[in-house]
Parts: structure tokens; sequence; C-alpha cells
């Protein structure tokens, strides 16, 4: 753990210390063109005095005064060139740091999923995300985004949150067929829309139940949860020559031990399958409209088994949403609607009936309405069967209110209130309180809706 | 079972090589001012098309899958660049076409080879989103526009050799519509032969006025120039830092911004001291780009004697900026009320 800290603490010296040296060569020549243009004008000015043809270009004073322009206007290009080349990014990967810090206030004792640690009435650390992007030649980009996680209050770790590989250009091939695009490596799988949002980037506080009860689940909503496993995903477009919809789909291999919805049986399957179909339409970019089909299912293919009825587990999924912002006065209104249902298939034993399929079911809905440049009011609710055999039932209603500056810097204050048949759960209620820094070298664009 | 496939498979190859069937070099760039000069120079031999709706502050455009897709099949995507349409680089990220990736002929930044006017000397978010690379409305001085599209004239060839001709052609006949615009077309004509390269120098180096005297050409001057004599030294106040370019071309005396820090929104204590401000240098025009709200400006004009002016900045936001040259002269003759 130490180690791998003092790593990347020598990572991040030695990549300063090179950008430092980059940057002093670059302004040096810089500096060099702004004092050439400076003696050029003078030459030019002194020029100007003498001319008095009233010929246009003819003279050979004019014609010199004409090369003595030119080659000004050729430095002043060069010295924006060189102004550009000399961003921070120059051959640097582009690196983002995201602290996220919450804090809650509950009104009874709350423990982590694995009913080990309390984590009510208390401020977290939840997780410093460290981003670093950058093109690694013409035919691939390579993303790293290392988290250092607050385990529910048990520690800390460092865990690759995504890390992964995108070839842009296929082996042999010009172009890449239907658009597609290869992502090698750990990545929030493309499984609906929140599973591949980042905690940081979500536009509440929890993540829904749904999504860290049946997809993954690492330390409850709380904390980051859902599932990234390693793999590979194609990503591809369908063709659109019957109308003017989006149809983008999404397939692929993953290990799916981590998968988070529980089963009995124990299998010698390691592979899983995230397929996601996602069909789009916006309106002059002020109205955008997705609807989300997913699926998830294990088997090795490879075995002689193959898939049997026994013992697969399997997840659908359809998701939507509806995001609206004005052409006009874009930064201070915008809407979003959206919600996912999720069901579940499982193997679990039952003590009278032995090996039982189980089909839980849940969902969530939410809005969230702007009202300035600097406000976002949101509510959600949520509804969940728990995946066991008994199936208690969980529900949550949250209200939210997230203030931003700017991109770079949020404040949300929410308020969840939960029922449920489990009793530990039930009539919790919990304030919550957020604060969420983004720094580095990104640019102005936007994370999630308009910030 | 088998022939499904064999159809379903030629209607995928037929459905993704669509563009490649077509003769005309496929177009796709950021914003409509570029939409617009790649049309103009391009002809008949292109087909093009813009991303964002240009009624839309072109630094925050939302990427959508419409727009991936619509990146997936084209030759040759542009971008502004400066730090404008960052948003551009998800959309060729997530377009899976090799050919436009930055680093190939099929992707452009238009902006290279501008003169770039405020680079910051100290990048920091502390001041606000500032643009390290500079400030990047630099299409709203026509001399920038005629730049921006050489740029393009010169991709467009690299990309389809055997039209280069056409292009340079289409080229000169641009940059002769934007002089004669800017310059009128007595004073083109008097001077001749490369006439438009020297006035756009004079221009640039700002002696065209004294030249012209000095040539005893200046009663021959009309044109954008002439009619922007009326506003030399106006004074504006602006809500954005959007008309630097502008402003200096045409001599317009941009005194401060409604936003205190760009891209920032102004703050209550900030309008109070622009207030003071107008007051004290009889302002008389407060400049809203139409995607910001108006609710600072017509603030500060409820306290002053200042006129809010809505203003529009990319080719095609309103009919009546269709084109770049009805942009310009909506933006001059706006002005021009004041005086």
């Amino acid at each position: 753990m130490k180690l791998k800290l003092f790593f990347i603490v020598v990572l991040l010296i030695i990549g300063t210390t090179q950008l430092l040296f980059s940057q002093t060569d670059v302004e040096a020549q810089l500096q060099q063109l702004r004092n050439e243009i400076t003696q050029l004008r003078s030459q030019l000015d002194s020029l100007k005095n003498q001319t008095t043809s009233e010929s246009f270009g003819e003279s050979d004073v004019e014609r010199l005064e004409e090369r003595l322009d030119e080659r000004i206007q050729e430095l002043e290009k060069k010295i924006d060139a060189g102004s550009r080349a000399s961003s921070s990014t120059i051959l640097n990967p582009r690196t983002t740091a995201f602290i996220n810090l919450a804090a809650r206030y509950d009104n009874k004792s709350v423990l982590d999923y694995e009913g080990v640690a309390e984590i009510s009435n208390r401020p977290y650390l939840r997780s410093l995300e460290l981003d670093f992007r950058q093109a690694v030649d013409p035919y691939a980009d390579a993303v790293a985004i290392i988290a250092i996680e607050d385990e529910a209050g048990t520690g800390y770790a460092v865990e690759p949150e995504e890390v992964y590989g995108v070839i842009k250009r296929l082996p042999l091939l010009e172009s890449a067929p239907l658009g597609l695009k290869v992502k090698m490596g750990q990545f929030r799988a493309p499984f609906g829309v929140s599973n591949k949002i980042h905690m940081h980037d979500l536009p509440w506080t929890t993540r829904p139940l749904i999504v860290s009860k049946y997809l993954g689940t690492e330390h409850g909503d709380f904390f980051e949860s859902g599932f990234n496993p390693v793999g590979v995903d194609f990503d591809f477009f369908l063709p659109n020559f019957l109308t003017d919809v989006t149809k983008e789909v999404n397939f692929s291999i993953v290990r799916g031990e981590e998968f988070g919805l529980p089963s009995d049986i124990s299998t010698d399957k390691t592979l899983g399958y995230v397929g996601h179909l996602n069909i789009s339409k916006d309106w002059d970019n002020e109205h955008l409209l997705n609807l989300g089909l997913s699926f998830y299912g294990e088997g090795n293919f490879l075995s002689n088994k193959g898939i049997t009825e026994a013992d697969d587990k399997s997840l659908l999924g359809i998701d939507f949403t509806y995001k609206w912002a004005p052409a006009e006065n874009r930064e201070s209104k915008s809407l979003v609607l959206g919600g996912e249902f999720m069901q579940g298939s499982q193997l679990l034993t039952d003590s009278v009936k032995g090996i039982t399929r189980n089909n839980p079911f849940g969902w969530y809905g939410y809005v969230q309405y702007q009202t300035s440049s600097w406000l976002y009011l949101g509510a959600r609710y949520d509804w969940l069967e728990e995946p066991t055999l008994e199936k208690p039932v969980t529900q949550s209603f949250a209200a939210y209110a997230s203030y931003y500056t700017s991109e770079y810097f949020r404040l949300r204050l929410g308020y969840e209130q939960r029922w449920s048949d489990i009793e530990q759960v039930n009539a919790l209620g919990s304030l919550l309180f957020e604060v969420n820094f983004v720094f580095g070298s990104h640019p102005t664009e936007p994370y999630w809706v308009n910030r | 079972m088998k022939s499904y496939s064999l159809v379903l498979i030629c209607l995928l190859i037929f459905g993704s090589s669509i563009g490649v069937c077509q003769n005309k070099l496929n177009v796709l760039t950021t914003l409509n001012y570029l939409r617009y000069v790649t049309q103009q120079v391009g002809g008949e031999k292109v087909e093009v098309s813009a991303l964002a709706n240009p009624k839309q502050d072109p630094h925050y455009v939302t990427p959508t899958p419409r727009m991936n897709q619509a990146a997936n099949g084209i030759d040759l995507f542009i971008e502004s660049g400066l730090g404008l349409d960052s948003w551009a680089k998800n959309v060729i990220d997530a377009s899976g076409n090799p050919k436009i990736q930055p680093g190939n002929p099929g992707h452009l930044v238009a902006t290279i080879n501008v003169p770039v006017k405020e680079l910051p000397t100290e990048v920091s978010r502390a001041w606000g989103d500032i643009h390290p690379q500079g400030n990047p409305h630099v299409w709203l001085d026509p001399l920038n526009m005629k730049i921006v599209a050489e740029n393009i004239a010169e991709r467009l060839s690299k990309l389809d050799g055997t039209n280069s001709a056409y292009y340079q052609q289409q080229l000169e006949s641009f940059k002769h519509r934007i002089d004669v615009a800017l310059f009128g077309d007595e004073l083109l004509n008097t001077i001749g032969k490369k006439a438009g390269d020297i006035l756009s120098r004079k221009a640039k180096n700002g002696d065209l006025q004294s030249w012209l005297k000095s040539k005893k050409l200046d009663t021959k001057l009309n044109g954008w120039f002439k009619k922007a004599e009326r506003l030399n030294g106006t004074k504006v106040m602006s809500y954005h830092k959007t008309y630097v370019y502008f402003s200096e071309r045409f001599g317009l005396n941009i005194v401060g911004e409604l936003e205190e820090k760009p891209g920032i929104p102004p703050p209550p204590k900030h309008r109070d001291a622009v207030v003071e401000q107008i007051k004290r240098d009889n302002i008389k025009v407060i400049l809203n780009d139409n995607f910001y709200s108006t609710e600072a400006a017509d603030y500060i004009a409820s306290k002053t004697q200042a006129k809010v002016f809505l203003t529009y900045i990319d080719v095609g936001a309103a009919p009546e900026v269709d084109t770049y040259e009805k942009l310009i002269n909506y933006l001059l003759d706006k002005l021009l009320t004041t005086n």
C-alpha cells in the first residue's frame, strides 16, 4: 500500500519536472522570435518614413517594406504555433484529480453492506481519483484512472478504477467498420447508464440501489460501487439508413466473478457478457432522448458444458434518459428525467425446495431541474427487491440541491428517507453533504449534464 | 437462415459505405461559421454540415450520439480550436473514424496561423474559464476569416488533389468578396494588383488610414472600414470577452466585461462596480451574446443610461445573419444605431 503510494508520488514528480524543462525551451525560442519582430518593426518604421512614391508596391522601398511585413507576419504565426504547442499537455498525459468528500448524519446506526463497519454520523474522504489520458500513437489512446478510496471507514485502498486502451484503427484496415472502437483493460461496464458514471460525476450522493445491489457491491451505495471488470469491449454504430435515430451497441466480454448478483451455485465459469443497445435522438442539441436495453450473462462457451439452464446468472436492464437544455441561456436552465429498470436471474438454495431460481426486480427514477447558473434541484426514488429468496423490499426517496460555482467545484446537500422490510434499514433518515473538487488540465467540458 | 444473414451483412456494408460512394468530400465542422466558409471554399465539391446549433454558446455544446455517428463516415473534421470547441475531442474519440483523429489529414484546427490575442501569462483556474491558448473568438475579425479560409482550402486540396485548382479559385473568390466588403470596390480597383493583400497588411499593422492618406486614397475607402469610422473609439461594455478581435479591427473600445472572470456569471458586487463604471465613462451599449442570460445586463441597464444589445456571433443564428458577410454587417449596423 505504502509502496504503491510512493510509486505514484515518484511518477508525478518525474512528470512535472519533464514538463518544466520542455516549457522553458519553448519559452526561450518564443522570446527569440519576439526580439526579431521588434528589430524588424523598427526597420519597417524607418522605411515607411522614406516612402513617398504614389505608386503601390512598385518602388524598391515599398517592395522591401512588403517583404519585411510578410516576414513579421510569418514570425507571428510561428509564435502563435509555439504558444499553442507549449500547452501544459505537451507529450504528457492530460491529468485531472477529483476529490470527493461526503458526510452523513443519520437518525439510527448504519452499517456497511457487509455489516462490519458503522458508517453513520461522520465525514469521509470518499475518494481521490487521478485521471491520466493521452494518445499513445495515431492508432490508440490510453486512459488510467487510479482511485484512492475509502473502504467504508476501515482504511484506504489504491485501486485501478478504470485502466484501458482504446484501439481506434484495426490492424490491416484503413477504416473501422461501423465506427468500431475496441477497448481493452478494466472499465466500468456499459450496463445501463448509472454504472458507467464515476461517483464524483453522479447527480446524487449515493448510487442507485439496483446498481450497488445487482451490479456490484463493494461497500454499499454510499461508497463507490458498481461493476468495473477486466475485459474487452466492442463499441459500434448500427447503420443509420432507415431513420435519423442513432443506434449504438456495446458488447463486452469480461471477467464475471465480481458481478454483484449473488448465486449459491458455484460454477467453473469465469466469463461474463455485457450487451447494451442505446437508441438515441436529439433535436437541435436542445432535446435528447436515450432509450437503452442491457443484458448481462455468464458462461464459458469453450467449455464442454457450455451454458446450461442450471447454472446461468443474468440481468436484464432498461434505461431511459431525457435531457433538455435550451440553445440560448443554456448555462442557467436544464432538465433531466431518467430511470433504470433491472430484473435479475439467480440460483439460490432453499432449505425446502433446494436450488431455486430467483428473479429480483428493482428500479429507480429521477428528475433534476436547473434553476440558475449555480443551482440544481433533484429527486430520486428507488424501489428494490433484495437479491435473496425472501426478496424483502427497500424503498428510498431522496431530494438534493447541488450548488456549482463552476464545473470544477460543487457542494451538494441532500436528504434521504428509506423504508424497508429489513429492520436495520427501515425508517432510516439521512442528511447527506458532499463536496467535489476537480482540478487539472482537462478542458471546460461538461462531465454530465451541463456541468 | 443463411439468406437472412446474407441480406443483413449486405445491408450493414451498404449502410457503412454510403459516404464512401459519394464523389464529394464529406466535411463536418463544429461551428457554423466554419461550415459557411468551408462551403464557400469547397463549393460543389464538398458536402458540409455543422454540429453545434448556431444559437448555442460554442463553449458548451453537449456531444450526443447523433454527433458521434455523424463524424463516423466523414473525410474531414474541422474545429475552431483555441479551447473554444474542446468538446470536439469527445466527438472525435467516439466517432470510431481513424481518418479524423488529430495528426491525420482528416483533422483540421482551422485557426492555425491566426495571430491570437490575450495569451495568458498565468494559467490558473483561479482566473475563471480562461483559454490557455488565447482568446478564441477570432472569426469576428474578417482578416482572420481569410486565414481560416486559406487553411481550409489547403486541407481540401491535400485531401482531394484533383480539385486543387478549383479550391484555390474558390478561395480567391471568397477572399475577394471579403476584401470588397472590407475596403470597397473602388479602392481595390484603384490599387490594382495585390490590393487585398496590401490593404489587409496595412490594416493588420494598424496603419491603413495613415497609409491611405499618404497615398491620397482615403476618400476611396468604403465597405466595413468606412462604416466603422463612425464607431472609432466608441466605448462599449460586453458580457464576455467575445469582441476582442472585432473591436480591434473596427476601432471599438471595449472597456470591460460583465463577467468578472471568464465563464463565471457576474456576481452582484461586480454588477454594481460595472454600474459605476458605465456612469463614469458614459457608456451607451452593453453587448450581450444571445446565448447568455440578460439578467445582469438588464439590471445594469436599469441603473444606467446604457442599452442592452442582444447579439449573434455565429453564422445562421438568425435569418438576418445567415452568411458571414451579413453577420459582420449586422454587428456594425447594430452598433451604429447608438451613434
